[in-house]
């Protein structure tokens, strides 16, 4: 087919037609019989639990599987007619662009205008095309102030709009997008699938996006395939999904819809502005509020954390900055507390500096005893078996409070996603217990990137177990205190009793989970903003209010 | 934390200007240090690569290359001192030493280090603002033409340098954080964990580069013109330098001598020459106004007009 009729749309942006595809000496397929089509110009959702072939299908699609990653493949995709099992990931790069979970390693140059020129000088395009062509992309994506600068000092949302322009440069046909919202916060997530929708309406650019938050996309999709141990089990309208995911598998469900089943209306709604429409015509606008969570005394005369006019000084490359500007904070043991904010709030340094990795230039913090598990699992994880990482008494310990006894001839790396989380929390939080006693605060930085809800769940009910196990020393028989930096609203409003807002390096808000995560708009959940009542931020909480002025 | 050596780009001359032309003006600067043994010159030509880098705003970077600089220096004196014998003013017998025989420490020896010591320094100062004001995707993209391939594994490289860097201290945070009754983490656990990791990033960047088209076999693509309106400046002070620099060796300039004593030639020439060497420290100087910085900047960016 010529250029010309592949530009305007003439055969679909993806087509796959029995496609069945094994990695090498796997023992099981990641893709099993997978059919569908991406019409030119529509945006689709990928849906589907960890490991259901969500991945697989896009590194398919950009030619990935099998032509770098090897593998037995078997039936046929085609991007923009060309055959994408014949040709390499080279040759498909005109036709689409491929952006995955982690911006870092998708950057090969210095300087951001150098990466974007990068895949037209690779075609051969003449140097006044490629200038023209980084201008655009730059403009489009609302990046040209970034042109000039160094890849190196860009915040992780800007490297994900960088290596996003990289991908587009070229006008693909197609975009496929791998979990790209999962390492940034609420602000910069939203600002991405909004960009993402604005591209696929005016240049008409196919998007196939593979999430799992599904409530932040859902609603600027056309169409969801929903996939399951390799297959597609689903392929339709968004609302018809929603449906299907009420049977067939609650975990894909998102919080709007959870909140319309409990309350028993229909349609589902997917998104919040689809809710509150519903929910106008049923004649609901304000029920009344039925919050009614356990928060603890702020005041409480045991704290396992106290912060007292904590400042520190990171330095940014270029010169010291103040990351941390005078917090103060006091967090009892027992207490599950998600510390929220935006990229660079200074969360993650707030958890380093309680755990003795950064020292403060002004003020203190006066703990017991600290387990910090990092963002990176798998950084903990150095040795080829369990029982290596956890030798004596102390470790078997801590595999038995994180369930892993079972496990310790294990090599790590046959570990499922959460079973490695655990491992590493063991690692971190071996010798620091007394028998099942945990230490007086356990933090976890960021735990779930790429989770899907089922795993986010199993996460909730550890947090809740931890923080009801009694502490290293002191006569209280409360648990430890559980401190989680988190973007994930939806999480914080599952798993925690309060939340602490952090803002360029001080405490903007701190209260209970219910009235911070439904005072705002980024930082509350989609319940909250459907009904937007104070303290209502979860399905059930939703639900028990609407139950109060029913349709 | 980002290395004080990394390439940092800035609204100045220096990082503006093309690589041909800011290799040529830090090159004339380093040219001058191995041409001349002569103090005078060589601080001269010092003077000259902390001013260039002062100005480029590469400050960090010459504060740990002075710090390196004058660490190797006092090396190589030392290590002269022990070794050369040479000279007429004997300042301390230290006897028989095994190896090194009978030690006198000579002042000639201990100036002749110096002279030396202060070379390494230069070249190390002026290297440094090299690396923090040249950006190295511009070097490898005008090598690019005559050695594709090999230009943009060395981008790799450089590439994959700090991202290795950035998980390396991540690791050691995390070996850090395990709890006192975990295994503890030795260097080679560690090292083994950093190399297999280093492994994975390489194969995702490789990846990256797959669908970038580096596999396309089309024929290389023409450098973007990528000269500034400093070209001009930094070529004529590197000339200027150099060519004062050949004539000065030429009339004798390089008056020293350390052995059998010292003589260190303060003439005419010699302080001309350091004077003129000193002030091409200046080529990278500003006047103020960013408006107009910004838009060159841009235009030096965009390089030509587009075809339409």
């Amino acid at each position: 087919m010529s250029e010309l009729a592949i530009r305007r749309g003439a055969a679909p942006a993806l087509a796959v037609h029995g496609l069945s595809y094994a990695y090498p000496h796997s023992d099981r397929p990641a893709l099993e019989d997978v059919s569908l089509e991406v019409a030119p110009g529509e945006f689709v959702l990928l849906a589907g639990r960890s490991a259901s072939g969500k991945s697989t299908l896009l590194k398919a699609a950009c030619g990935l599987v099998p032509h770098f990653h090897g593998g037995e493949i078997e039936g046929e995709v085609r991007v923009a007619d060309l055959d994408a099992i014949a040709a390499g990931p080279g040759e498909l790069a005109a036709a689409v662009g491929y952006l995955a979970q982690d911006p870092e390693t998708q950057v090969v140059s210095t300087t951001v205008a150098a990466e974007i020129e990068l895949p037209l000088e690779m075609r051969g395009d003449e140097p006044a095309d490629r200038a023209r062509g980084v201008e655009e992309v730059a403009l489009a994506l609302a990046i040209p102030h970034l042109l000039d600068r160094s890849v190196d000092t860009l915040s992780g949302g800007e490297l994900q709009r960088v290596a996003l322009a990289a991908a587009l440069v070229t006008r693909p046909r197609l975009i496929l997008l791998d979990e790209p919202t999962s390492q940034l916060d609420p602000v910069a997530g939203d600002e991405l699938i909004w960009l993402l929708r604005r591209l696929n309406e005016e240049w008409g650019v196919a998007v196939l996006l593979a999430e799992h938050r599904l409530e932040r996309c859902l609603a600027a999709a056309d169409r969801v395939v929903a996939m399951e141990s390799g297959g597609v089990s689903f392929d339709g309208a968004p609302a018809d999904f929603l449906a299907w995911a009420r049977d067939a598998d609650p975990a894909l469900e998102t919080p709007a819809a959870r909140l319309f089943t409990l309350a028993g209306i229909d349609p589902l709604p997917v998104g919040v502005r689809d809710a509150r429409q519903t929910l106008r015509g049923i004649g609901i606008t304000h029920p009344p509020n039925r919050s009614s969570r356990r928060v603890s005394d702020p005041h409480q005369s045991d704290p396992a954390l106290e912060v007292k006019g904590l400042w520190v000084e990171l330095d940014r490359g270029e010169e010291l900055r103040d990351v941390l500007k005078g917090i103060e904070l006091k967090i009892n043991r027992g207490e599950r507390v998600a510390l929220m904010g935006r990229n660079g709030a200074g969360k993650s340094t707030l958890l380093r500096t309680g755990a003795g990795l950064h020292s403060p230039v002004a003020g203190k913090i006066e703990l017991d005893s600290i387990a910090l598990l990092t963002q990176n699992p798998g950084d903990y994880l150095v040795r080829e078996r369990v029982g290596d990482e956890l030798p004596g008494e102390a470790g078997a310990a801590a595999l038995r409070v994180l369930g892993l006894e079972e496990k310790v001839d294990a090599d790590p790396r046959d570990l499922s996603g959460g079973e490695r989380q655990r491992l590493a929390l063991a690692i971190a939080l071996a010798g620091r217990m007394e028998g099942a006693q945990l230490p007086g605060v356990v933090a976890l930085d960021e735990p779930t990137r790429g989770m899907d809800r089922a795993r986010k769940d199993e996460l909730v009910a550890l947090i809740a177990d931890a923080s009801s196990l009694s502490p290293t020393g002191g006569s209280n028989s409360t648990g430890a205190a559980v401190v989680v930096a988190t973007h994930d609203v939806e999480f914080a409003a599952e798993f925690a009793e309060r939340v602490v807002l952090l803002g360029d390096g001080v405490v903007i808000a701190d209260g209970p989970a219910e009235e911070i995560l439904s005072g705002g708009w980024y930082f509350a959940t989609e319940v909250a903003r459907i009904l937007d009542l104070p303290g209502v931020v979860t399905a059930e909480q939703g639900a028990a209010a609407l139950a109060g002025e029913g349709p | 934390m980002k290395s004080p050596f990394a390439y940092q780009p800035r609204p100045r001359p220096l990082q503006l200007a093309s690589p041909g032309a800011a290799v040529a003006y830090l090159g004339a600067i380093v040219v001058v240090a191995f041409l001349y043994s002569n103090p005078l010159v060589l601080a001269a030509a010092g003077v000259a690569a902390v001013t260039a880098g002062l100005l480029a705003g590469a400050r960090r970077a010459v504060e740990f290359a002075l710090k390196m600089g004058f660490s190797l220096a006092l090396l190589i004196v030392v290590v002269n001192a022990l070794v050369v014998s040479r000279g007429e003013t004997v300042i301390a017998r230290l006897g028989a030493w095994p190896l090194f025989g009978e030690v006198n420490v000579t002042l000639e020896a201990i100036v002749a280090g110096l002279s030396m010591g202060l070379r390494a320094a230069v070249v190390l100062v002026a290297g440094a603002v090299y690396s923090a004001c040249v950006d190295p995707d511009r070097v490898l993209r005008a090598l690019r033409p005559l050695a594709g391939r090999s230009a943009l594994t060395a981008t790799l490289v450089s590439r994959l340098v700090p991202v290795a860097a950035a998980d390396a201290a991540r690791l050691r945070d995390a070996a850090r954080l395990r709890g006192p009754g975990a295994a503890p983490v030795g260097k080679a656990p560690l090292a083994r964990r950093l190399l297999a990791g280093s492994l994975d990033r390489a194969v995702d960047v490789a990846a990256t580069l797959e669908l970038r088209g580096y596999s396309l076999d089309t024929p290389p693509a023409r450098a973007r013109r990528s000269r500034s309106r400093y070209d001009r400046r930094f070529y004529a002070v590197a000339t200027l330098v150099l060519v004062a620099a050949i004539a000065g060796k030429a009339l004798g300039a390089d008056d020293f001598q350390t052995y059998p004593s010292v003589e260190i030639g303060f003439g005419p020439v010699s302080l001309g020459l350091s004077v003129l060497v000193a002030l091409s420290g200046l080529a990278p100087w500003r006047r103020r106004g960013v408006s107009s910085l910004s838009r060159i900047a841009r235009g030096n960016r965009h390089g030509e007009v587009a075809r339409v």
